[in-house]
C-alpha cells in the first residue's frame, strides 16, 4: 500500500498502547504504516544534487524519531507532528550537506558560511538565530542573508523551480510526481509495469524518480531535449498509472 | 502597528521566488528566527500551489501582513473563466499537510469574490 500520510487507519488505541509499552513490534508497525508520509515528503524536497533515496532515508529516520516522540495524549494528529519533524530533519540534512546553488559566487560562499554560522550561533544562543544576528556574525547585509537563503535553499521539487514546461501546470507537475512516488512505493506493481515500457522510457523514469535527477540533467545524460524528456515522462507515467489502476 | 505588503504576479513557476523572498524579508524584519523563516518560505509556496492548482492562466494575489511577532499571508487567484484553481486531490492534500504542520493557523475566506487561503505564523517564543 502507498501508506496515507499519518495513516488514518492507525487506531488511537495503538498509539496509546505503544506509548505505554514501547513494544518494538508495535513500533515497527507504526513506522511501516506511516512510511508513505516520509516518502512523499522526501520527494517533495527532492532536488538537484540530492538523490531521492538519500532524502527518503533521512525522512524515514525522522519518521522513526517522530514515532518515538509522539504523545497521543497531546491534541495533535500524528501526521501533523511527523510532518514537522521530518521537514526539520530534511532541512538540517540540506544545511549540512549543501546542494548545488545557482547564484553568484559571493552568495554561494555566503550560503556555505551560513550553514556553519547558523549551527554555531544556534548552539550558543539556545535558539534559532535571527537574520540580524547572522548578518552581524558574517559581516554581510541582512538583504544578502535573505538572498543567500533563497539561493541556497532551493529544496523545492525541481518541477517547480525549473522553467515551466509548456502546457503543464504547477498542480499537474506536482500531482504527476506524487503519483510517481506512489507507484515507486508499489514496487511489486511497478516492476512488471516498468518492464513493459520502451527501454529509453524506462531509463528516463529511473533517472528521474529513483536517482532524483532533474529533467535537464536527464536531457544532458540521454542526449535529448528537456522538452522531450518531459513528454516521455508524461507518457510513461500515464502508462504506469493505467497499469497501477488495473491492478487494484 | 502593522505593515501590509501586496504582491501580484502571473501564474508562473519561476516567479514563485518573489513570494518566498517577500516572506523571508518580512519575517526577517519581524525578528523571526532562521528556522521560522525557512518554514514560512516553504509554507508560502505551498499556499500558492494549493490556490493555483491546475490553472495555467491568471494572477496570484498575495497579501502579507506583519504585526508584532506575527506574519499573516493571504493568497488568492484571479482568472478569466476556467476552473476554481484548486490543486488535484493528492497534491493539495500534501500541501495542506505541510501547511498544517508548520503554521499556527490557516483557513479560507472570500475576498472580493475570490477564494483566499491564508496562514498565520507567530515568531517562536525561543527566538524572541
Amino acid at each position: 500500500m502507498s501508506g496515507d500520510a499519518g495513516n488514518p487507519h492507525t487506531p488511537h488505541e495503538l498509539w496509546v498502547k505503544f506509548a505505554a509499552t514501547r513494544d518494538p513490534s508495535l513500533r515497527d508497525q507504526l513506522v511501516t504504516e506511516n512510511l508513505g508520509l516520509a516518502r512523499r515528503l522526501a520527494h517533495r524536497f527532492a532536488h538537484r544534487g540530492q538523490s531521492y533515496d538519500d532524502l527518503a532515508q533521512v525522512a524515514s529516520m525522522a519518521l522513526i524519531k517522530a514515532v518515538d516522540r509522539y504523545d497521543p495524549e497531546r491534541n495533535v494528529k500524528f501526521s501533523t507532528f511527523a510532518t514537522g519533524t521530518i521537514i526539520g530533519e530534511l532541512k538540517r540534512h540540506f544545511r549540512d550537506r549543501g546542494w548545488s546553488v545557482r547564484a553568484p559566487r559571493r552568495i554561494q560562499e555566503l550560503y556555505l558560511e551560513l550553514g556553519t554560522t547558523i549551527e554555531s550561533l544556534g548552539h550558543g544562543l539556545g535558539r534559532s538565530p535571527k537574520v540580524s544576528e547572522l548578518a552581524k556574525a558574517t559581516g554581510a547585509s541582512e538583504e544578502a542573508i535573505v538572498e543567500a537563503i533563497e539561493a541556497g535553499q532551493g529544496y523545492r521539487s525541481a518541477s517547480l523551480d525549473a522553467p515551466g514546461v509548456a502546457g503543464a501546470t504547477l498542480g499537474d507537475s506536482l500531482a504527476a510526481e506524487d503519483v510517481a512516488v506512489t507507484l515507486i512505493d508499489e514496487r511489486s506493481v511497478l516492476e512488471p509495469a516498468l518492464a513493459s515500457l520502451p527501454d529509453r522510457n524506462r531509463v528516463i523514469m529511473k533517472l528521474r524518480f529513483i536517482d532524483g535527477l532533474t529533467q535537464s540533467e536527464i536531457a544532458s545524460q540521454v542526449g535529448i531535449s528537456q522538452m522531450h524528456v518531459s513528454r516521455l515522462l508524461a507518457t510513461s507515467l500515464a502508462q504506469l498509472r493505467q497499469a497501477f489502476t488495473a491492478d487494484l | 502597528m502593522s505593515d501590509v505588503v501586496e504582491l501580484t504576479f502571473p501564474v508562473r513557476s519561476d516567479l514563485l521566488v518573489l513570494a518566498r523572498l517577500t516572506a523571508a524579508a518580512l519575517a526577517s524584519r519581524a525578528d523571526f528566527g532562521i528556522e521560522d523563516i525557512e518554514d514560512l518560505r516553504l509554507v508560502v509556496e505551498e499556499l500558492c500551489l494549493s490556490v493555483v492548482g491546475n490553472e495555467t492562466n491568471g494572477t496570484i494575489h498575495l497579501q502579507y501582513t506583519r504585526e508584532d511577532g506575527l506574519i499573516t499571508v493571504g493568497c488568492s487567484l484571479s482568472r478569466e473563466g476556467g476552473s476554481d484553481g484548486r490543486a488535484d486531490g493528492e497534491a493539495n492534500d500534501m500541501s495542506l499537510r505541510i501547511i498544517e504542520a508548520l503554521v499556527d493557523e490557516y483557513g479560507e475566506n472570500m475576498v472580493a469574490d475570490r477564494r483566499q487561503a491564508w496562514i498565520r505564523k507567530r515568531r517562536s517564543k525561543v527566538a524572541s
